[in-house]
């Protein structure tokens, strides 16, 4: 069921938590990627969050562009195409999966994990794509950046750090959007799933008995909050938007209440489907089955 | 907005700013048009700086640079409208993109079945067909006529072309003689195929096939070949025949030989002569004056004038005439001439559009390279002006004739001309009256439409779809981005008896979906005007913009480029003294008619 804030002025926010109510919205013509940034402060705080992937060409990260953009249109088309081949790209990343795998299997790992993840999924643009500190770093200030507060933006924004963030992203993914948002925002998901997967590989048995399919539908994580916003007043189902309303999708909280895997990469919608879709659940499923295969005698 | 818009930024004064303030505070408890006629003209100059500021979008060019150029051309108006801006040659020019008035990502169209909810056949029956001819009595026929003359040199988005049309579903009982599997197609605009800047996201873009500029285009063409195939070749004047008319198309029969001649119809050749033989009186009276110049230069400089002309007739005549408001009145020879008080300009100073007027004042691009906007064309849809018949009077007393509108237009044209002649026709459109812009007014005929070279239309379906495919907002969203309230009601939008239910039940309830050609006709108006107040809203932004943007009407409204001669000209003529000169026999149909567009004396 819908809950709706609004305050005169400040936002009118519609959240969205239940799995059929996600995808309606999400499939429906009259709610926008892009944020106008009318109806109240937040709205315009949220508008100009989303402004700074925007680049001095005036290019803007796919994950931002609308449902008619032929430019989205081609991008989507092209990762597709490029991440269609798993078998290769699992067998590119084979590093990356075997320093993961050891990280669930024994906590430890010579570098921070998350870091590790970048450096798999650049690679999967890039070959010879290299994660340092520093670029995970700029990762987490990104992600920061879009859920900070007020403040935090404001800090974030003045003291450079997040254009250095930016800058530094951006040179990583030799100017490919698809890569930086892969990089820096995208991959938050794989890193939650991985420390998950170390969570349920620290309980005995777990690594042993669990299925790797079992592993992945437990592990795997969809963004927590996407945002949306309704130009127009529109009724999808029991929903009632009103014009200028800013939408969001509790997609994990949906996700937590379908059991499909592909939920979380809207894997049914047409339009907006992660080109990574079968790709990230094939990876996970890898990282585990080689943790698993290491444990060896002792399972 | 530097990057997207060219680089190009909106500075307000201390005064603007202060006048914003001010009138933001003023608008929340009198709208505009019932404030006294100064301060109703003040605040149309703060909306206009308003709209300067927040409502001007580049969306590229899509066009290389012209080629036809070479120096010394600069002094007169290139054929295509290229290089009237010497820093950005290609804005303006013919096959550029068409602007937007809004933020490029409000300018995105529905997608999927939205783009045809609700059909638009079934509002073309039930809101937009006429049911009994609601005439718009302040104004005479030729103001209908007009509109369409100037719209013809502003913008064409092209003859639409066959293949992947719109299908729009026929209701049971629906009398579409025409319907392909039950539904009734749709042509698509022409689709611009340039390459897409990165920024403009999902908006789609299409390209004006004239040129943007106010340069009467209509009457010379928007390129060079077309220029050369209308003109005589001898002291610059037009090729009229031995009759003074224009000749024929050897392509399209019946119709008038003239810079464009789409949508071809009585009124248009009326208007399209008129200026014809005005351009060859003035080519006459600079020859006189100038006898060195040679053909190309008294062709360039006449077309100057002519221009110049249709341009001040527009702005000081027509506009009045049709939005028949003191404040308008006011604003709009300010606009042309500036206000006739020394005080006020002597306190303003001489850079002032408010004090000395727009023509002659600096060029300026405000905040977006110039452009005409697909919202502009949006607004333009004034077809409920057209009456469903014509009655030709004459000024001779001979017996009255009255057609439908189907045979006064198309390969009819010039047979009607020939058989009831020029003067007669122009006399006849001088005393009749044309539709009012209005919902239940649009012509019936143009529902059932065969145009040359398409296939059968409805044309009202189609003006729907037009703004639909061309992501246009839909009306209460056009309404908030030109800085009017959303309403909540349809009850809010208009008094028409029954038009809110209506609206409301088409609409299924959902006022954000009324289309924004019903909501620009079924909304209730101000005094005296002739359309709607949100429509005016771009007029006021893209009126004074056809102006201060073309350096034609700016840096260069002078008399080196002019003529001393063309000054004059077009400082002392008018609308009414042009009819009198070619039409000397109007003399008493016009007589105390203060504007030509009014309705004149039946004799």
């Amino acid at each position: 069921m819908a809950v709706t804030i609004a305050i005169p002025g400040i936002m009118r926010l519609v959240y969205i938590k239940t799995p059929d109510e996600v995808l309606a919205v999400n499939d429906s013509s009259v709610i926008e990627r892009s944020l106008s940034g009318r109806g109240g402060l937040v709205h315009r705080a949220l508008a100009s969050k989303l402004e700074v992937f925007r680049t001095l060409e005036g290019d803007i990260w796919p994950a931002f562009r609308d449902r008619l953009d032929p430019m989205r249109v081609a991008h989507q088309r092209a990762l597709d195409e490029a991440l269609a081949d798993r078998g290769m790209l699992l067998q590119r990343l084979a590093p990356e999966i075997s320093e993961l795998a050891s990280y669930i299997r024994s906590g430890r790992s010579h570098r921070i994990p998350g870091l590790v993840v970048q450096q798999a999924v650049g690679r999967l643009f890039f070959p010879d794509y290299a994660a340092t500190e520093e670029s995970y770093e700029a990762a987490r200030t990104l992600q920061t950046w879009l859920s900070a507060g007020p403040l935090r933006s404001r800090m974030l924004k003045r003291s450079g750090t997040l254009q250095r963030a930016l800058d530094h992203i951006m040179e990583l993914s030799r100017g490919n959007m698809s890569c930086a948002h892969a990089t820096a925002l995208a991959m938050d998901n794989i890193v939650k799933s991985i420390h998950l997967m170390r969570k349920l590989a620290r309980s005995t048995d777990n690594l042993a008995m669990l299925g790797t399919q079992d592993a992945v539908a437990r592990t795997l994580r969809a963004p927590a909050r996407i945002i949306r916003e309704a130009r127009d007043g529109t009724n999808i189902g029991s929903i009632r938007l009103r014009a200028r309303s800013l939408v969001m999708l509790s997609v994990e909280a949906a996700r937590c209440k379908r059991p499909d895997p592909g939920f979380g990469f809207f894997s049914s919608s047409s339009w907006n489907r992660c080109p990574a879709h079968a790709l990230v659940p094939a990876l996970l499923a890898e990282i585990w089955r080689e943790a698993k295969t290491d444990t060896g005698g002792r399972a | 907005m530097s990057r997207q818009n060219d680089g190009l930024e909106f500075h307000p004064t201390l005064l603007q700013r202060f006048l914003d303030a001010l009138y933001r505070l003023i608008n929340r408890f009198v709208v505009w048009h019932r404030l006294p006629t100064l301060l109703a003209a003040v605040n149309l100059g703060v909306f206009r700086e308003r709209l300067r500021a927040h409502n001007l979008y580049h969306a590229g060019y899509g066009i290389p640079e012209s080629s036809d150029w070479s120096p010394g051309k600069e002094r007169w108006r290139s054929a295509d409208g290229s290089f009237n801006s010497l820093d950005h040659p290609r804005m303006g020019m013919a096959g550029a993109r068409f602007g937007r008035n809004f933020p490029l990502i409000e300018c995105v169209p529905d997608s999927g079945d939205a783009l045809l909810d609700p059909s638009p056949r079934l509002i073309s029956c039930e809101l937009l067909a006429r049911r009994t001819f609601i005439p718009a009595t302040t104004l005479n026929l030729l103001a209908a006529a007009w509109i369409q003359f100037e719209t013809h040199n502003w913008f064409s988005h092209g003859l639409p072309e066959a293949g992947n049309e719109f299908k729009v579903p026929l209701s049971n009982g629906d009398d579409w003689p025409d319907p392909i599997d039950g539904c009734m197609h749709i042509r698509r605009t022409i689709p611009d195929v340039t390459a897409r800047e990165v920024w403009l996201g999902a908006t789609p873009t299409f390209c004006n096939t004239n040129s943007h500029w106010w340069d009467a285009g209509q009457l010379y063409g928007s390129n060079r070949a077309r220029q050369m195939q209308i003109r005589s070749g001898t002291d610059g004047m037009i090729n009229l025949g031995a009759d003074q008319m224009l000749p024929e198309d050897p392509r399209y029969p019946g119709i008038d030989l003239t810079g464009f001649n789409d949508n071809w119809w009585i009124g248009l050749s009326l208007l399209h002569n008129l200026f014809a033989r005005e351009h060859n009186t003035i080519c006459s009276a600079l020859k006189q004056r100038y006898p060195t110049l040679d053909d190309e230069e008294l062709f360039q400089r006449a077309r100057l004038i002519n221009a110049a002309l249709i341009a001040k007739i527009h702005t000081v005549e027509w506009t009045p005439g049709i939005l028949a408001h003191p404040a308008l009145d006011f604003g709009m020879h300010a606009n042309w001439s500036g206000v006739a008080s020394r005080v006020m300009r002597a306190v303003l100073g001489k850079n002032s559009e408010a004090a000395y007027g727009i023509v002659g004042s600096l060029t300026d691009q405000h905040s977006a390279p110039y452009a005409l906007t697909e919202e502009f064309t949006a607004v333009y849809r004034l077809h409920p002006l057209i009456p469903d018949n014509l009655k030709v009077r004459t000024l001779n007393g001979l017996p009255e004739a009255t057609y439908d509108f189907l045979h006064v237009q198309g390969w009819h044209t010039r047979e009607l001309m020939q058989k009831h002649g020029f003067n007669n026709l122009l006399y006849s459109f001088g005393t009749a009256n044309p539709g009012a812009i209005r919902l239940h007014n649009y012509p019936n005929f143009l529902r059932k439409f065969e145009k040359i070279d398409q296939p059968l239309m409805d044309v009202a379906a189609i003006d729907i779809m037009r703004d639909r495919e061309r992501g246009v907002p839909r009306y209460n969203r056009f309404r908030e981005l030109v800085g009017k309230p959303r309403l909540q009601r349809f009850e809010q939008i208009t008094s028409i008896p029954g038009a809110a239910a209506k609206m409301h039940e088409i609409y299924k309830g959902n006022i954000d979906r009324v289309d924004l050609l019903v909501g620009l006709l079924s909304e209730d108006l101000p005094q005296g005007f002739g359309f709607s107040d949100t429509a005016f809203r771009i007029f006021i932004l893209m009126a004074s913009r056809r102006l201060k943007s073309d350096r034609f009407f700016t840096d260069d409204f002078r008399s080196e480029i002019y003529t001393e001669f063309g000054m004059d000209w077009i400082r002392n003529n008018g609308m009414k003294s042009i009819l009198l000169r070619h039409v000397p026999q109007l003399g008493p149909a016009l007589e105390g008619v203060n504007n030509p567009f009014a309705p004149w004396n039946v004799l």
